[in-house]
């Protein structure tokens, strides 16, 4: 009696999810939960809720933190479904909270095999049915039945090889796959985008970053230099469910600051690449920066933004590139509209009418060291930007800061670092952030917030006005979406790594961001 | 000229080891070290490496243990390089010590270069072996950690290069009142600085009216020294090797942690 008694109570606590399919295609209607990575597919990260705005944001408040103890940076976007909430935290480690409280629910530690790499940054679950889905620094797929946390299936992407393949990003659940990239351009990878089965684990198909000799963009390789040619896939895509098309950024080729031994425009590093997400096949794809040497991963979120471009209705996706120039495309012909610099750049003298850029000479990394900007972690980087339809403008994080480039011929060996250089590139030039609203239609400035020095955090806008951002000081923040204004601020005691979320549950509005080791979630005061 | 000097080591070292592990151990020194080092090692920021005394010992055990485990109380950070990297790195290091194994002391008299620190009040922004003001760097190690051309520089030419953790910042409150200092901290939204009197000035930006960031080193060009007191004054100044953790011993016996 006793034992069942209990066993209702966790029923009541953990009910059994069901986020079904239909569920994350409409997961804007669902404004008081977090459905994915991006908190949507198109990666809008605005939310119609207004309890917090711009009179009230002022008595914003700590409402609970918790504390998962794990070092490194925190860049997990956590998952709310129905009052829980679902995130990792990185080496392996995941946690359900109970949303209001923060509360634990349940934790997950990823089992290493003994001498694998059991640390590195993770940035979060997906979920479908009652299933979450993350990958391990070493480079598997996991999946968890959501109300235990108990393991379900796991599956290697890539053979261990010394650490080379490692995995970091949210995966992206569309249909009934869990689609997911890979990371290691940075020790000689041949990169790849995988979907596997939600209800087994088994892998339905792999699309290869880098092109194999006689494969359509293979030629853009000199000899072997594709073997180990990079091409990442470390962050999430996002997915368009009437053109069910998967759009997806792709990394910087390897060698990173050696281009001497892989000639060539090196398909389809530092690009978008369009795919069926039920056959992984490619439908168009758009290089940003062709033969990167300055590891320029595209790895920004490709945001779908339908607007009326020029007088029509188009469906656009748009980018602001860690190359510090800001896209528009044509997401279903992959066609250049636009591209604008939106951060000091010295790299490229202006892009051509199909959006190649035009090269300034002598920017390219030599033995003695070449000043160029944006520095290699580029003008903005992986950090979310946001969109509020009400001011139709895009908000996102520019780090303004120039590096000095180095290069030697490298070498490869197995597990070892194989990036043609060494990338420690800081100059003495102060650096500095912004927080940028951008017009998507015209590339202008709207307006600026300066932050004293280049963060790492994203963005999240809300019908109440405001947009969120956090700095590299560590400081949270509620700006005025209009003007730009700073209307609050909190310390939170790290640097922050992350973007922020909301979510509404028992009439409250949440806002969470974690930093530090912390999962920090504010609301309102209760009267 | 510069580059005359690159070449010169080169061809030099060609001689004792393979020009694979030469060359492989330069670039990790001038994508590493270089910054404080010189491109050549000539020292800058960081002490002068092409010279015979080598501030922690020239063995290979020696150089390996500073650049692994970086030198406490100092920019001097802990790198973590793969072991043959590091084998490679510290050849070339050797290579710079051994070139100008017949570096002279500096030029000078350093009982006379002492009255000279003593009657241009340099006491009153810097600290010797704890006497004096801790508004500017501290001195009590500079011989081992500058070469003697980068001092010279600082003395004549402070703003030529400025650490950046003695960067200066002058804040305007909203009443005109300016306050100069070093920047202890500064983010977004705050400034710390300490003033000269040794003193913590702290501000929220909001309520201030500007905060300036200093382009002109706090300290100023002494240029006006003829040229025997500043010889003096270096061969004095490069006497010093004390230890800066001295104080830290004391502490730590006092039960300070």
């Amino acid at each position: 009696m006793k034992r069942i008694l209990l066993s209702l109570a966790f029923a009541s606590l953990l009910p059994a999810q069901n986020v079904t399919s239909d569920r994350l295609v409409h997961a804007l209607s669902e404004q008081q939960n977090w459905l994915t990575y991006w908190g949507d597919y198109s990666a809008i990260r605005h939310r119609d809720l207004d309890q917090i705005n711009t009179s009230n944001v002022k008595n914003l408040r700590t409402d609970w933190i918790f504390q998962t103890g794990q070092p490194g940076e925190f860049q997990a976007v956590p998952l709310v479904v129905d009052g829980v909430m679902y995130f990792t935290a990185g080496n392996g480690y995941a946690y359900a909270l109970d949303a209001r409280s923060g509360r634990q629910l349940w934790m997950y530690k990823h089992a290493f095999p003994p001498g694998r790499k059991a640390n590195g940054s993770n940035r979060g679950f997906a979920i479908l049915g009652d299933r979450l889905f993350m990958v391990t620094p070493d480079a598997n797929v996991v999946a968890l039945e959501a109300r235990t946390g108990k393991l379900l299936w796991q599956t290697e992407m890539a053979e261990f090889h010394n650490g080379q393949y490692t995995a970091t990003l949210a995966p992206l659940v569309v249909k009934d796959k869990v689609i997911v990239g890979i990371s290691g351009a940075e020790f000689g990878i041949r990169g790849f985008i995988d979907a596997y089965d939600a209800a087994t684990g088994k892998r339905a198909w792999r699309f290869w970053t880098v092109p194999a000799h006689g494969e359509p963009g293979g030629e853009t390789w000199l000899d072997d230099s594709w073997k180990r040619g990079g091409g990442s896939t470390w962050m999430t895509g996002t997915y368009d469910p009437q053109l069910n098309t998967l759009y997806w950024g792709v990394g910087n080729p390897g060698p990173d600051m050696d281009g001497a031994t892989r000639k060539g425009d090196n398909l389809y590093t530092c690009a978008l690449v369009a795919l069926d997400p039920d056959t992984g096949k490619l439908k168009w794809h758009f290089q940003f920066t062709p033969h990167d040497t300055h590891d320029w991963d595209a790895a920004e979120t490709p945001m779908l933004l339908d607007l009326k471009w020029k007088g029509r209705d188009r469906k656009l996706v748009v980018e602001a590139n860690r190359n510090a120039f800001f896209y528009v495309l044509d997401r279903e012909t992959g066609e250049f509209l636009m591209g604008k610099p939106f951060a000091r750049q010295d790299w490229a003298t202006e892009l051509d009418a199909k959006g190649r850029p035009i090269l300034r000479e002598h920017q390219d990394p030599t033995p003695e060291g070449t000043r160029t900007c944006p520095g290699l972690a580029g003008a903005t980087n992986w950090m979310a930007p946001s969109y509020n339809p009400a001011t139709g403008l895009f908000y996102f994080t520019v780090r303004e800061q120039c590096d000095v480039y180095y290069t030697n011929p490298a070498v490869y060996i197995e597990g070892r670092s194989y990036e043609g250089s060494v990338s420690r590139g800081v100059t003495d030039e102060p650096e500095w952030g912004l927080l940028k609203a951008l017009d998507p239609l015209t590339g202008e400035t709207r307006w600026d917030f300066r932050y004293f020095h280049a963060p790492w955090a994203g963005t999240l806008s809300t019908a109440g006005g405001l947009i969120f951002a956090g700095d590299f000081d560590g400081y949270f923040m509620a700006f005025d979406a209009k003007t730009g204004k700073n209307l609050w601020r909190f310390n939170t005691g790290n640097e922050v790594h992350n973007s922020p979320i909301t979510y509404m549950l028992n009439g409250r509005q949440y806002v969470t961001m974690p930093s530090g080791s912390a999962v920090l979630t504010f609301a309102l005061p209760v009267d | 000229m510069r580059i005359a000097a690159v070449l010169f080591l080169c061809s030099s070292a060609a001689c004792c080891q393979s020009e694979l592990d030469f060359a492989d151990g330069k670039t990790t020194f001038r994508g590493n070290c270089a910054f404080c080092h010189g491109l050549t090692g000539g020292g800058g920021r960081g002490p002068a490496l092409n010279s015979s005394r080598l501030v922690h010992g020239s063995t290979v055990a020696d150089i390996k243990s500073v650049v692994t485990n970086g030198v406490p109380g100092t920019s001097m950070a802990a790198f973590d390089f793969q072991k043959d990297e590091l084998d490679h790195l510290v050849a070339y290091i050797q290579t710079l010590s051994r070139s100008a194994a017949k570096s002279e002391p500096v030029a000078g008299d350093p009982v006379k270069g002492r009255q000279v620190y003593a009657r241009s009040g340099c006491a009153g922004c810097h600290r010797i072996d704890m006497q004096g003001s801790v508004y500017g760097p501290e001195l009590t190690r500079i011989g081992a950690g500058r070469s003697a051309q980068y001092i010279r520089e600082s003395i004549v030419n402070p703003s030529a290069d400025i650490p950046l953790e003695y960067a200066g910042v002058t804040v305007v409150t909203k009443d005109g009142k300016r306050t100069t200092g070093v920047r202890i901290n500064e983010d977004t939204f705050t400034v710390q600085l300490r003033d000269p009197s040794q003193n913590f000035q702290m501000f929220q930006k909001d309520g201030v009216r500007e905060v300036i960031a200093e382009t002109k080193s706090l300290m100023p060009p002494y240029s006006s020294l003829d040229k025997e007191d500043l010889q003096n004054l270096l061969a004095y100044l490069d006497t010093l090797r004390g230890d800066l953790n001295a104080g830290a011993a004391v502490k730590k016996a006092e039960g300070v942690r």
